[in-house]
């Protein structure tokens, strides 16, 4: 796999799972019925 | 809201890492016209600091609320999440070391542990704060390990060996003495700052930049380790006992006698060092010398020149 190709993919990941967990753990506390990603996804 | 929100980081996600990468590429691109930098870029890894961010955040907003169990969650979580990027950051900085010297040990997978405790911060985040099922933080977990190789790699490993011109293995001896002078440099710098005098600790910081230069073409080049060695073993140790002993014994005595000694033997360490480094840099350019004659006289042999 190409380095440039790698790098972006990794950085996909990161921003996806570190990124979008933290900001979702912030909503959830913010509003305790704030809905998650998975309730979203579900409706 | 919600759902502008999802949008707005499907968007938003791929964008940014798509700057990242762009940044990383025109830096990339640039670096092949100029020397490679001898200290390590200070934002390198800084992103696994950022991104973890809004945990902080909701800690705050939890003990505002007066939620303990959302507090104590998002507090442990963040630490992890620092705790992760600190071990990343330094493995990154174990790396750059290894990278630059030509004798080295393998260094400790530092990267590994730093992207391991990062995944399993995003997984506690992901079931503990963001209430996902166990099974989908897991695959946040995975996926963020995941992301940390692929971005920052590996770990090195096994180690870069030296021998010398006798085919001996030196390498357990040329990293003994690499680090026993950065010892020493380091104790130098330790007894400036006991030294209330001004020009002393400019000369003593002079001094201490020079060794560390000569430190530097040794680690590129341990074949001088031997022609330095009367600088290894004599002058730094010299150096580092003197200063020492001044800077114990000035604060107890007012002697300006000691003072004109010290400032005399500083003026001749700085000289001698200097006279190393030149000494240094002319074998280098006889070593160069040496190599061109060979290529030449081959090229002759050949009938090209």
């Amino acid at each position: 796999m190409p380095d440039f190709l790698r790098k972006f993919i990794g950085l996909l990941l990161i921003f996806a799972a570190v990124g979008v967990a933290s900001c979702q753990a912030l909503l959830a506390s913010c509003s305790p019925s704030a809905t998650t990603i998975s309730s979203m996804l579900t409706h | 809201m919600g759902r502008l929100l999802l949008w707005a980081s499907t968007v938003l996600i791929p964008l940014t890492a798509l700057i990242f990468l762009i940044r990383w590429r025109i830096r990339t691109m640039a670096e092949r016209y100029r020397r490679i930098p001898d200290r390590f870029p200070s934002s390198k890894g800084i992103l696994m600091f950022l991104l973890p961010l809004p945990v902080l955040f909701a800690a705050v907003a939890s003990l505002a609320r007066g939620n303990l169990a959302g507090l104590f969650d998002n507090t442990v979580c963040y630490g992890l999440f620092l705790g992760g990027a600190l071990l990343l950051r330094r493995g990154l900085r174990t790396e750059a070391e290894y990278d630059r010297r030509r004798v080295a040990k393998a260094p400790w997978p530092l990267k590994t542990f730093g992207g391991s405790l990062i995944a399993l911060a995003t997984g506690l985040t992901a079931w503990s704060g963001a209430h996902y099922h166990p099974v989908m933080a897991v695959a946040f977990a995975l996926a963020a390990l995941l992301g940390c190789h692929l971005t920052y790699g590996f770990d090195p490993r096994g180690a870069k060996r030296f021998t010398d011109s006798e085919g001996v293995d030196t390498t357990d001896r040329v990293l003994e003495a690499l680090a026993q002078a950065e010892t020493s440099i380091s104790a130098i710098e330790q007894a400036t700052r006991n030294i209330g005098n001004a020009e002393l600790n400019s000369r003593l910081r002079r001094i201490a930049a020079q060794a560390r230069q000569i430190l530097t073409m040794l680690e590129e080049d341990p074949r001088d380790l031997r022609r330095a060695r009367k600088f290894l073993n004599v002058y730094l140790d010299g150096a580092k006992q003197v200063t020492e002993g001044y800077a114990k014994t000035h604060g107890r005595v007012t002697a300006p006698e000691l003072e004109d000694n010290f400032r005399r033997v500083l003026t001749t360490i700085e000289e001698v060092f200097a006279e190393q480094q030149q000494k240094l840099l002319e074998t280098d350019v006889t070593d160069l010398d040496v190599q061109l004659e060979v290529l030449n006289t081959q090229l002759k042999r050949e009938g090209v020149v």
